[in-house]
C-alpha cells in the first residue's frame, strides 16, 4: 500500500521535470538515479566591503539526490557558502557546477529551472494571496509574453500540497504567521520544480510545529524525489536527523564532512563549535545535550 | 489521489478561464474604472461649458458631439494628427466643411486640453507607479530618479540663457529628464546597483541640479521670463492644444503597452531582488529597461505640461489601496485614475481664481495637485500605521 503510493507519486515527480528540461536542451547527466550534481570548486567568495574572503579556496560537492546539510556556529560563513552555490554571490574564483555546467555560463532562466533558492528573509508585498505568490515560482519557465499553462497549474497545485498550505491559498501573505508564511515560501520554490533545492536556514524564528512541518517537507523531498538538496542549519540535531550527508564548517573552513553520526561527535562539537556536550546515538539520530561553552585561554 | 486530481483541475480550470485578460474583471478594479470615467467625463463637461464663451452643459454636450465632426474623419484625422497629415491621407484639398461657433471652441480650445490633462495623468500614473516597484519604495514618484531636477534645469536654460530655442522647449525639457536619469544611473552603478543606491544618486543629482536652477532665476532679467519659467517647473496645461495631443500622444501609447507587459517582471521586483534572482530574472537589465519606460512616460508628460507633482506619487497609492499590489491591475487602474486626478485638477485650475477671486486668471495645475496631495497624504499618516511599505 505504502510503497505503491510512493512509487506513482515518483514517477509523477521525475517525468514531469526531466520533460521539461529535456526539451530545453539541457543534456541528461547520464546519472543512474537522474538526479543532478552541484559542485563548488575552490571556491573563494567573500563581500566587497570586507578585506578577506569569507571562504578561501573550499571544494564541495552535494550528494545527487540526497539531503547535505551546513552546519557550523555563526560567522562560520554557512550562509555564505549557500549564496555562492546559489549564484546570489559571484565568487571571486572557483566554480559552480551544475551537472557539470558551470552556472555562471548558464542563462539565468535556465539556471533557475536547475537550482531554486529559499532565502533566509523573504519580503512580498502584504496583500498577495498565497498562491499568486506560488505561481511567481512559475516564473523561470515562462516566456516573456507566455501565460500560465496546465503545466504551471500543476506544478503549483504539487507544490501547494507538498507544502502543506491548501488551506492557506487563498489568504493574503500579510496576514500569516511566520511558519505559514515560510510554507508558502517554500510552496514557491517548489513550484520553480528545480532539481536542486538549497534552503537557508528554514526552520529558524520558526515554532517547534512549523519547524517539524519544513523538516517532513526535506524529508518527503528527499524520500520522494530525485531533488538534491542543499541545506543550512542551525540546529545540529535536527541537521543530523535529517540529512544524509553533513558538512561542519568553522572561520570559513570546511572542517569536517561524512554521514551525521561520523559528524556529530563530542570532539567535533568542542572543536567547531566551542561546547562541552554529551552525544547519545539514539534511533531517531545522535541526541545533543550541550553542556557548557568553552572557553579558550 | 484522486482528491489532489479534482484539486488540480480546478485550479487549473480557474486559471485558464482567467485567460489573458480575465483578471480584468475584478470587480474593485471595474469599479474604480467606472468611477474615474466619471470623473474624467465630469470634469471635461465643466471644462468645455465654462470659460470667457460661456455655455449651457446641454450646449456642451451637444457640441462634444456634434455630428459634423464626429461622423466627419477629416475633422477627426484634422484635429488628431494636423491638417498637413490629414489632407495626404484622405487626399482632401479642398476647405473643410464649416463648423457652428459652440463646436469649433469647444473642438479647437477646451476639448484638447481635457485630452491632454488625460493624457498627462496616465503618464504620470504608470511613471510613478514602475518607480515604485523598481525603488520598492511606496514614496517614490516618477520624479525620483532626477528626472524633474534635469528637466527644470533645461527649461531654466533655454529660457535665461538660449532665449532662441525656446520653440524647443518640451523637447529640451524631457531631453534634459532623460539625461539627468542616466546620469543618476552611472553615478548609482557599481558592479550593479540597488533601490538604495539609485534614490540616493536621485537626490544627489537632484539637489546639484536644483541649485542651479535656482541660481539661474537670478540672471532672469524679464517677469514673463520668470513667470513661464515657473509655470514650466510646477506644471501647467494652459493653452494646450492639439499639437499637444500629437506630441504625447505616440509616446504615451508606446509607454502604456510596454509597461503592461512588464507588469509580470514589476510584480517579481516586489518580492525582492534575492528572490527575482533566483527565479532568473536578469534583474539589472529589467530594472534599467523598465526605469527607461518610466523616465519615457514621465518626459512625454514633461514635454506637454512641464513638470506637474503629486500626481505620479498619489496614483499609484490610491490605486494600491483599492485594487491591491499585482501590478497588472494597478497599471490598469493607474491608466483611469490618473487622467481622473489630472482632469479634476485641471478644472480648479483653469476655472478656481475666477470662482474664489472673480478675476479671469489661471493658476499652474502642479499648484492644484499639490494642494490635492497634501492633504491626501496627512489622511494616510493619520490612517495607517506602516508608510512606505509596499
Amino acid at each position: 500500500m505504502s510503497t505503491d503510493h510512493v512509487n506513482t507519486t515518483r514517477t509523477g515527480a521525475t517525468d514531469e521535470p526531466n520533460g521539461t528540461t529535456d526539451a530545453s536542451g539541457t543534456a541528461d547527466t547520464g546519472d543512474t538515479t537522474g538526479a543532478s550534481d552541484l559542485d563548488g570548486e575552490d571556491l573563494v567568495l567573500g563581500y566587497s566591503n570586507a578585506e578577506r574572503p569569507v571562504i578561501d579556496g573550499e571544494s564541495i560537492a552535494a550528494e545527487p539526490g540526497a539531503v547535505t546539510a551546513l552546519v557550523g556556529p555563526n560567522g562560520s560563513g554557512k550562509s555564505t557558502l549557500l549564496k555562492g552555490l546559489a549564484t546570489q554571490l559571484a565568487p571571486e574564483d572557483g566554480s559552480v557546477l551544475v551537472d557539470g555546467r558551470d552556472v555562471h555560463a548558464m542563462d539565468t532562466k535556465s539556471l533557475a529551472r536547475k537550482l531554486g533558492l529559499l532565502s533566509q528573509e523573504s519580503t512580498s508585498p502584504n496583500s498577495i494571496t498565497v498562491e499568486d505568490l506560488v505561481y511567481h515560482g512559475r516564473y523561470p519557465h515562462r516566456g516573456f509574453f507566455e501565460r500560465t499553462t496546465e503545466e504551471d497549474a500543476h506544478a503549483v497545485e504539487r507544490a501547494i500540497e507538498l507544502a502543506g498550505c491548501g488551506h492557506l491559498r487563498q489568504r493574503e501573505v500579510g496576514s500569516l504567521s511566520g511558519g505559514q508564511k515560510q510554507l508558502a515560501w517554500i510552496a514557491m520554490v517548489l513550484a520553480q520544480n528545480t532539481d536542486v533545492l538549497l534552503l537557508d536556514e528554514p526552520t529558524t524564528f520558526l515554532d517547534l510545529h512549523h519547524q517539524m512541518e519544513v523538516m517532513e517537507i526535506i524529508e518527503t523531498l528527499r524520500d520522494e524525489s530525485d531533488v538534491t538538496v542543499v541545506v543550512v542549519l542551525h540546529d545540529i540535531e535536527q541537521a543530523a536527523r535529517l540529512a544524509d550527508r553533513m558538512v561542519a564548517l568553522k572561520d570559513g573552513e570546511i572542517r569536517a564532512r561524512g554521514a551525521p553520526e561520523e559528524i556529530v561527535t563530542e570532539d567535533l562539537l568542542a572543536d567547531v563549535f566551542r561546547v562541552d556536550a554529551d552525544v547519545v546515538q539514539t534511533e531517531n539520530g545522535p541526541r545533543v545535550t550541550p553542556l557548557r561553552a568553552r572557553h579558550e585561554e | 489521489m484522486s482528491g489532489g486530481q479534482s484539486v488540480v483541475g480546478e485550479g487549473a480550470a480557474r486559471r485558464a478561464s482567467d485567460g489573458r485578460i480575465g483578471w480584468l474583471f475584478d470587480p474593485k478594479l471595474i469599479t474604480v474604472a467606472l468611477a474615474s470615467v466619471a470623473v474624467v467625463v465630469a470634469g471635461g463637461l465643466v471644462q468645455v461649458s465654462f470659460g470667457a464663451y460661456s455655455m449651457t452643459v446641454g450646449e456642451a454636450w451637444r457640441a462634444v458631439l456634434d455630428p459634423a465632426v464626429l461622423l466627419d474623419p477629416r475633422w477627426l484625422l484634422h484635429f488628431l494628427v494636423g491638417e498637413g497629415l490629414m489632407r495626404s491621407l484622405t487626399g482632401f484639398q479642398g476647405e473643410l466643411p464649416e463648423l457652428a461657433h459652440g463646436t469649433l471652441i469647444v473642438w479647437n480650445i477646451r476639448l484638447p486640453r481635457v485630452f491632454v490633462a488625460a493624457i498627462v495623468g496616465m503618464n504620470l500614473g504608470i511613471s510613478g507607479a514602475i518607480f515604485q516597484a523598481v525603488t520598492r519604495n511606496e514614496l517614490a514618484s516618477p520624479f525620483i530618479l532626477g528626472v524633474s531636477s534635469g528637466a527644470g534645469l533645461m527649461i531654466l536654460l533655454t529660457l535665461v540663457v538660449f532665449g532662441g530655442l525656446s520653440a524647443f522647449l518640451p523637447l529640451i525639457a524631457a531631453l534634459g529628464g532623460a539625461v539627468a536619469f542616466l546620469i543618476v544611473y552611472a553615478i548609482a552603478w557599481k558592479n550593479g546597483t540597488s533601490p538604495v543606491r539609485l534614490v540616493l544618486a536621485g537626490v544627489i543629482v537632484g539637489t546639484v541640479f536644483n541649485s542651479l536652477q535656482t541660481g539661474l532665476f537670478f540672471f532672469a532679467n524679464d517677469i514673463s521670463v520668470v513667470q513661464s519659467a515657473i509655470q514650466w517647473t510646477t506644471g501647467s496645461l494652459t493653452s494646450t492644444d492639439w499639437e499637444q495631443v500629437r506630441m504625447a500622444l505616440p509616446w504615451t501609447v508606446v509607454a502604456v503597452v510596454l509597461s503592461l507587459a512588464g507588469s509580470r517582471q514589476l510584480n517579481l521586483l516586489l518580492l525582492g531582488e534575492q528572490t527575482a534572482k533566483s527565479l532568473g530574472m536578469s534583474i539589472e537589465k529589467v530594472r534599467f529597461a523598465l526605469s527607461g519606460v518610466a523616465v519615457l512616460a514621465a518626459a512625454a508628460s514633461i514635454a506637454v505640461a512641464g513638470i506637474v507633482s503629486f500626481v505620479g506619487l498619489i496614483v499609484p497609492h490610491v490605486v494600491r489601496n483599492l485594487v491591491g499590489s499585482d501590478y497588472k491591475r494597478v497599471i490598469v487602474g493607474c491608466l483611469f485614475v490618473g487622467p481622473a486626478l489630472m482632469v479634476a485638477a485641471d478644472v480648479g485650475a483653469r476655472l478656481g481664481m475666477s470662482v474664489i477671486t472673480g478675476a479671469d486668471a489661471q493658476i499652474p495645475v502642479g499648484i492644484v495637485t499639490g494642494l490635492i496631495g497634501g492633504p491626501y497624504f496627512l489622511y494616510l499618516m493619520r490612517k495607517r500605521q506602516n508608510m512606505g511599505e509596499l
